[in-house]
């Protein structure tokens, strides 16, 4: 199966800070993959390069097997809904609609008009005076419209109430069961959580962690034991977190075997906890060498 | 595309095509007065409503610099401040096309606006340039075809700053500077050198005559050498006698000239060169428009990343 996006020490720099560095990673297709990472970690700059609204300073990407934004065709394959929900303000929900139809050629009337109608929205309300969960819906129905086969979105429920992120996310969720392959980035672990299965954690421009949810959970554990000293762990095992009382030491660590040594109580990792240590770990330490997965698919 | 490019634009359209309907109508209806206040062959002027009419000559030479500023600036500008080329930019249309159409859609609306409202009031001015001088002043950017050309590089000039900037106001302040500053370069530098002059031999010390754009003018003898003003002068006294005690020395020295052959030779614009110097100055704003768009589209597609 083709990769939904391709990333190959891609980097990204704005004046003299890059935003995004050295960034090796291979988004699968068919997936809800979900984006996270702390405010400034590069989330936003990935999705714009997947986009093509910005091209990388380093490395490539690859976006279905094209450059993104190169031409109307690549464009014509991935849906986009920025940070913020740009809409055109005195534009109505209708003629956004026109404008879906004019400016793509695989336009889905029927789907994108249905998903208006569904979440209660008049063809002749402006853009400018709808509520942001309304805004998010029209926009999702332009993007949904141009019948994409990948659809990226940025912080889509940042702006919605507790409600209408339920049914944004629930719509999401509809929509990969039909077979659309979706990238959404957040700083909600909870939504993330809720419908993705494949999960990317960025940390200050670089990627932390990649893999399907199964197994990122699979192969990390939580060992709890007397204090001792984690460089004398077996080799398979690669320390993430670590936290050290007098007497105790608590580890995160990642492994794909079985942890025998009978001193340890081992326990398995919720995501929220693996993501959070990921987010958390300090590039400049030792911990620096812990791995960052590849996805297989 | 040119659905959303027409319908973002079209109120300013309405607007502009309005406005050019009332500004024609009104030229109209007054002609006739025009014809009859210079129809017999001048001296006479225009009064009251008729000077403030004269006046939208001012105002066609503002038009283009206003849709630099209001139309060309914000075009871009708007979508950048709103983050609405997010949006525009991940539909299936490339930046080029997108860019394309928006400059399209408003530069036809320019040219058709501007076209209108300058060949009617070059039209409705007419009598009045029969009498006087449509080609050495300032008139001649409120004539023909020149405001076209103007009104196309405004607008290119305002999308390139637009595009550039990225906000609206300091935008529409930089394309008004910078169409003035290029605008008022082409007319007092590269205007007269636009096309070659005409070589116009007039009477020395007398009245020339002359209509047009005299660009300079030089004395010179029988045999075509040069002579200074003084020398001419100096010579023509002694030859025909003319002292402080002539009646009208200006008069008996163009007399003298005339026995000797002295004469001068002015390099002039001549009223007949009208349409080919606004021809040459259309085609110099049109190559500057298009050198500007150029390079909006590159960067737009280079560096707005």
């Amino acid at each position: 199966m083709t990769a939904a996006i391709e990333a190959v020490a891609v980097g990204k720099r704005y004046g003299r800070t890059w935003a995004l560095r050295e960034s090796t990673l291979t988004v699968p297709a068919g997936r809800v993959v979900g984006l996270v990472g702390s405010n400034g970690a590069g989330k936003s700059t990935f999705l714009n390069l997947a986009v093509g609204l910005l091209q990388p300073t380093a490395g490539r990407i690859t976006v279905l097997g094209g450059q993104p934004g190169r031409n109307a065709d690549q464009l014509a394959k991935v849906g986009f809904l920025a940070q913020d929900v740009p809409l055109y303000r005195d534009l109505s929900v209708g003629d956004h609609l026109r404008l879906g139809a004019r400016l793509n050629p695989r336009w889905d009337a029927a789907a994108a008009q249905a998903r208006i109608a569904r979440v209660g929205l008049d063809d002749s309300h402006r853009a400018g005076g709808l509520s942001g969960g309304q805004r998010a819906q029209l926009a999702l129905a332009v993007a949904i419209g141009k019948c994409p086969e990948l659809l990226i979105l940025d912080e889509p429920v940042a702006s919605l109430d507790p409600l209408a992120r339920r049914e944004f996310l629930g719509d999401l969720m509809e929509l990969a069961a039909d077979g659309l392959s979706i990238v959404l980035s957040s700083h909600l672990l909870a939504d993330v959580e809720r419908v993705c299965d494949h999960l990317i954690v960025l940390a200050e421009g670089r990627v932390r962690l990649a893999g399907d949810v199964d197994d990122l959970l699979a192969e990390h554990r939580v060992l709890m034991g007397a204090r001792r000293d984690p460089a004398r762990l077996p080799a398979d095992q690669t320390v993430v977190q670590q936290n050290h009382t007098d007497r105790q030491s608590t580890l995160l660590v990642h492994t794909t075997q079985p942890v025998l040594d009978p001193s340890w109580t081992v326990s398995e990792v919720g995501l929220e906890d693996l993501v959070l240590a990921y987010m958390a770990t300090p590039s400049a330490t030792a911990y620096a060498a812990a791995p960052t997965l590849r996805s297989v698919s | 595309m040119l659905w959303l490019a027409w319908r973002q634009f079209r109120a300013q359209a309405a607007l502009a095509l309005g406005a050019t309907v009332v500004v024609v109508v009104v030229l109209a209806a007054t002609r006739g007065h025009i014809v009859d206040t210079y129809g017999d062959g001048g001296g006479n002027d225009l009064t009251g409503f008729f000077v403030w009419l004269r006046l939208l000559g001012t105002a066609l030479i503002a038009v283009p610099a206003l849709i630099g500023a209001f139309w060309g600036a914000p075009l871009l500008t708007r979508e950048f401040e709103d983050r609405t080329y997010r949006m525009a930019w991940t539909q299936s249309v490339t930046r080029s096309r997108w860019l394309a159409t928006k400059i399209a859609v408003a530069g036809v609306v320019s040219v058709a606006v501007v076209a209108v409202f300058a060949l009617v009031f070059t039209w409705w001015s007419g009598p009045i340039d029969a009498t006087g001088n449509r080609i050495g002043t300032a008139n001649f950017a409120q004539r023909g075809i020149v405001p076209i050309g103007y009104a196309v590089f405004g607008l290119t000039l305002g999308m390139l700053v637009g595009t550039i900037l990225r906000r609206t106001i300091p935008a529409m302040a930089a394309s008004l500077a910078g169409f003035l500053i290029v605008r008022m370069f082409v007319q007092k530098v590269v205007r007269s050198h636009l096309i070659g002059t005409e070589s116009v031999s007039v009477p020395s010390f007398g009245p020339s005559g002359l209509g047009g754009w005299v660009l300079s003018s030089g004395t010179v003898d029988a045999a075509g050498q040069t002579l200074s003003k003084s020398t001419a002068e100096g010579t023509l006294t002694a030859a025909c006698h003319i002292t402080r005690a002539t009646e009208d020395v200006d008069a008996a020295l163009a007399v003298c000239a005339q026995r000797f052959g002295i004469h001068d030779i002015a390099q002039v614009h001549t009223d007949n060169q009208f349409w080919a110097l606004q021809t040459a100055e259309l085609g110099l704003f049109v190559a500057l428009a298009a050198i500007t768009a150029v390079v909006c589209f590159w960067w737009l597609n280079h560096r707005t990343s």
